[in-house]
């Protein structure tokens, strides 16, 4: 071989390797102002770990951090952004890198090693909270309990129930299976459900099935799943996925979606490939900016035979790290910034979020589809008939680290067809022993 | 010894120690780190962490998911080293011309290569979603990326197709090494086409294939970015999740750092066995030469 030609491949081979290792990196921090005007002297800068979906964009979390900033000028703050949605992984990624954030937003504080890392937050700084010992882990509040969601509500498209001759929403399971049925025969899609790179769209309809097969018996299942008295091989959750499954056997769940991210899912409803989706309530907000948000309509996923029950989990706030150095400016930007009532007030706007603080009502300029939800949480409120969601629980009462992920895998085999709901609720039992 | 061999070593050391120093920290050393936490049940967010010995070595011979994780991976490396260096070398021979048009087309199958994963991720997403534009085209409803049965040859597909202009232009280069007097001599002696190309030109691309093969391998091993981005590992269970993707989710997601560094160390093994073993059968075409 020539000294010509092994220069020409060498160098060839360095400058792709080269290349390759650089083109793949993105900025995932970027500073935000901490308001107009020179920086005041003794300004603390504290790091906050956020993240971005259609709803939550970066102008959202810009605004909201400068409204606190403008009060505390003496708390200046970065910005980071969590790569997806799934900013646990990202925060324990920095965390393991020696670069855990001062504050952070939804983050699970039970994989995150709450005990050690977290700030327990005392019950004194959770007098505004209307529910103070949300997401709490052994009696301790790490993420401050600000909000509620509720998760699935079914959203479906009143035109296209309207053309299947389906003439309400259904309020038992068997008239979903109904409506179902006379939208599948008009050639429609009854139900879109998602997953792609963040998964989290599939499991929508095991969270509904379990709240109706599971939690509503049980409400504590998930505590006595940690305790190890109840196993996921039980009948009542085989029965849960076992629904999941017959809706994609029917065809009512069109299993080419599953390759659909989050972002994609939702305009797959928007567009009307489906006529059903079921999602948490944040996709009011989208709803409402769409086009077609007085075509939409919302139910709650219904029990078999008929009794109100929703699922929603009150929790998703700010967290502190406990070993921050400027511990009290994380705690005073952190409570700041979840009790401002204009980011109350955009939150609910965005993200469509039910604000769980002592006193506040949602603003009154809100869309059709935020206030439907709404209404619909409130009469399950009042019909004390909300369980907890399943796999969006995030305190004591949550499944154990790293299995999301494993509940999100079985739900997609079990809608695939690849693994009978007795064999899905066994892979999680395995999964659970190997990750406890 | 000779005062001479000192004076040699010496130089040596001093050239030698900077890029020995760098290799020790940022090589040796975290290898070395692995293996010791591969030794344990290292969880930081429960510590302590128990010496477990080979324990987790153990496990992971009757772990379904890794070896599920280990069957994707040899499938995907076998896509991707065979797909890029069959079609690479054709196109490369195709392209092995002199002239602007030529030119233009070489720098096209390149740009791939340059493009960030994530990027080709997003778009090849996009396109062989259940409507994108392969199925409009192909008039056609295949869940590309929803089956599990063709998720992961789709993956292969994606990230051959990024990888293809690597190929190219190594083989290009190795083409154009080729000297022109031994293809005009075999012209002399009655050799066609086919024949000069199977008699002088493809041994004399050995060290490009060598090259090509051991990129690709690496490349397939490591695979974990268009994972992450397009299927997630899934749809369901482990049907798109390799060695690196199953790592990473033990080690960050079910923070099992310890079990996860045995997978690892077990990867590096499986990628050294596998680079070696590449490496010595197609330079020892090389050397036949």
């Amino acid at each position: 071989m020539s000294h010509h030609r092994r220069a020409v491949l060498a160098l060839v081979a360095i400058a792709v390797t080269t290349t390759a290792c650089t083109v793949g990196e993105t900025a995932q921090s970027a500073p935000t102002g901490s308001g107009s005007g020179s920086a005041p002297a003794q300004q603390q800068e504290i790091s906050f770990l956020t993240f971005e979906t259609p709803n939550l964009t970066p102008e959202y979390w810009d605004s909201a951090i400068k409204r606190v900033t403008d009060k505390y000028p003496d708390i200046k703050v970065k910005k980071l952004v969590a790569p997806t949605v799934d900013r646990t992984g990202y925060a324990k990624q920095l965390l393991t890198s020696g670069q855990f954030p001062d504050v952070m937003l939804a983050v699970s504080p039970a994989d995150i090693g709450a005990a050690q890392n977290l700030y327990a937050w005392k019950p004194e700084e959770l007098g505004d909270f209307l529910v103070p010992d949300g997401g709490a882990i052994d009696g301790k509040v790490y993420q401050l309990p600000a909000n509620t969601q509720t998760i699935p509500n079914v959203y479906y498209r009143k035109s296209m129930f309207e053309k299947a001759g389906v003439t309400a929403p259904p309020k038992t399971y068997a008239e979903l299976l109904e409506a179902g049925a006379k939208l599948k025969a008009k050639g429609m899609t009854p139900f879109v459900v998602g997953g792609g790179k963040e998964a989290f769209p599939s499991v929508l309809p095991l969270t509904a099935t379990v709240a109706t097969e599971v939690y509503r018996k049980r409400p504590d299942w998930m505590t006595a799943r940690r305790a190890g008295s109840v196993q996921f091989a039980d009948p009542d959750f085989v029965q849960a996925l076992t629904l999941v499954g017959d809706l994609a056997g029917k065809g009512y769940i069109d299993k080419g979606m599953l390759s659909l991210d989050y972002a994609a899912t939702e305009q797959a409803f928007l567009k009307g490939k489906g006529a059903m989706y079921p999602m948490g309530s944040w996709f009011a907000a989208s709803g409402d900016k769409s086009d077609i948000k007085d075509d939409l309509g919302v139910f709650a996923w219904p029990t078999a035979d008929g009794a109100p029950l929703l699922p929603g989990y009150t929790g998703g706030g700010l967290e502190v790290s406990a070993n921050s150095k400027h511990l009290d400016a994380a705690k005073k930007f952190a409570l700041a910034f979840q009790l401002d009532k204009s980011n109350l007030d955009n939150s609910v706007k965005s993200d469509a979020l039910f604000p769980a603080i002592k006193g506040y009502t949602p603003p009154a300029d809100t869309g059709p589809v935020f206030k439907a939800t709404y209404d619909l949480w409130s009469q399950n409120v009042q019909a004390n008939a909300v369980v907890k969601a399943f796999s969006w629980e995030t305190g004591g009462d949550s499944l154990i680290s790293g299995m999301t992920p494993k509940v999100y895998a079985a739900v997609q085999d079990v809608i695939l067809g690849r693994k009978k709901p007795a064999e899905a609720a066994a892979y999680l039992d395995t999964e659970w022993d190997k990750a406890s | 010894m000779g005062q001479g061999l000192l004076r040699r070593l010496a130089h040596f050391g001093v050239f030698a120690a900077p890029g020995m120093l760098v290799y020790l920290c940022f090589v040796l050393a975290p290898i070395a780190v692995s293996f010791g936490y591969s030794l344990t049940n290292y969880n930081p967010f429960n510590p302590p962490s128990r010496f477990v010995g080979l324990r987790n070595y153990q496990s992971l011979l009757t772990d379904e998911e890794f070896l599920t994780a280990l069957k994707v991976t040899v499938i995907l490396t076998a896509i991707i080293v065979i797909v890029p260096n069959v079609v690479g070398l054709a196109i490369a021979v195709l392209l092995d011309r002199n002239g602007w048009f030529y030119n233009a087309w070489r720098a096209t199958f390149f740009v791939p290569v340059v493009l960030s994963s994530v990027v080709v991720s997003v778009v090849w997403t996009r396109m062989l979603a259940d409507d994108g534009i392969v199925n409009l085209v192909l008039g056609t409803h295949i869940g590309w990326l929803s089956d599990p049965d063709l998720a992961l040859y789709s993956l292969g597909g994606i990230m051959s197709w990024q990888m293809l202009g690597f190929c190219v232009v190594v083989y290009l280069a190795g083409l154009q090494a080729v000297p022109h007097e031994l293809q005009e001599a075999a012209a002399i002696d009655g050799a066609g086409p086919v024949a000069r190309f199977r008699k002088v030109t493809w041994p004399m691309l050995a060290p490009a294939l060598t090259i090509n093969t051991v990129v690709m391998l690496i490349t397939a091993f490591k695979a974990y970015d268009h994972i992450q981005v397009i299927t997630n590992g899934g749809p369901g269970a482990g049907s798109t999740a390799t060695i690196a993707f199953v790592v990473l989710q033990t080690g960050f997601v079910a923070n099992r750092q310890g079990y996860a560094s045995a997978m690892a160390i077990v990867m590096l093994v499986i990628i050294a066995a596998a680079s070696a073993v590449a490496l010595r059968l197609l330079r020892r075409r090389e050397v036949d030469l």
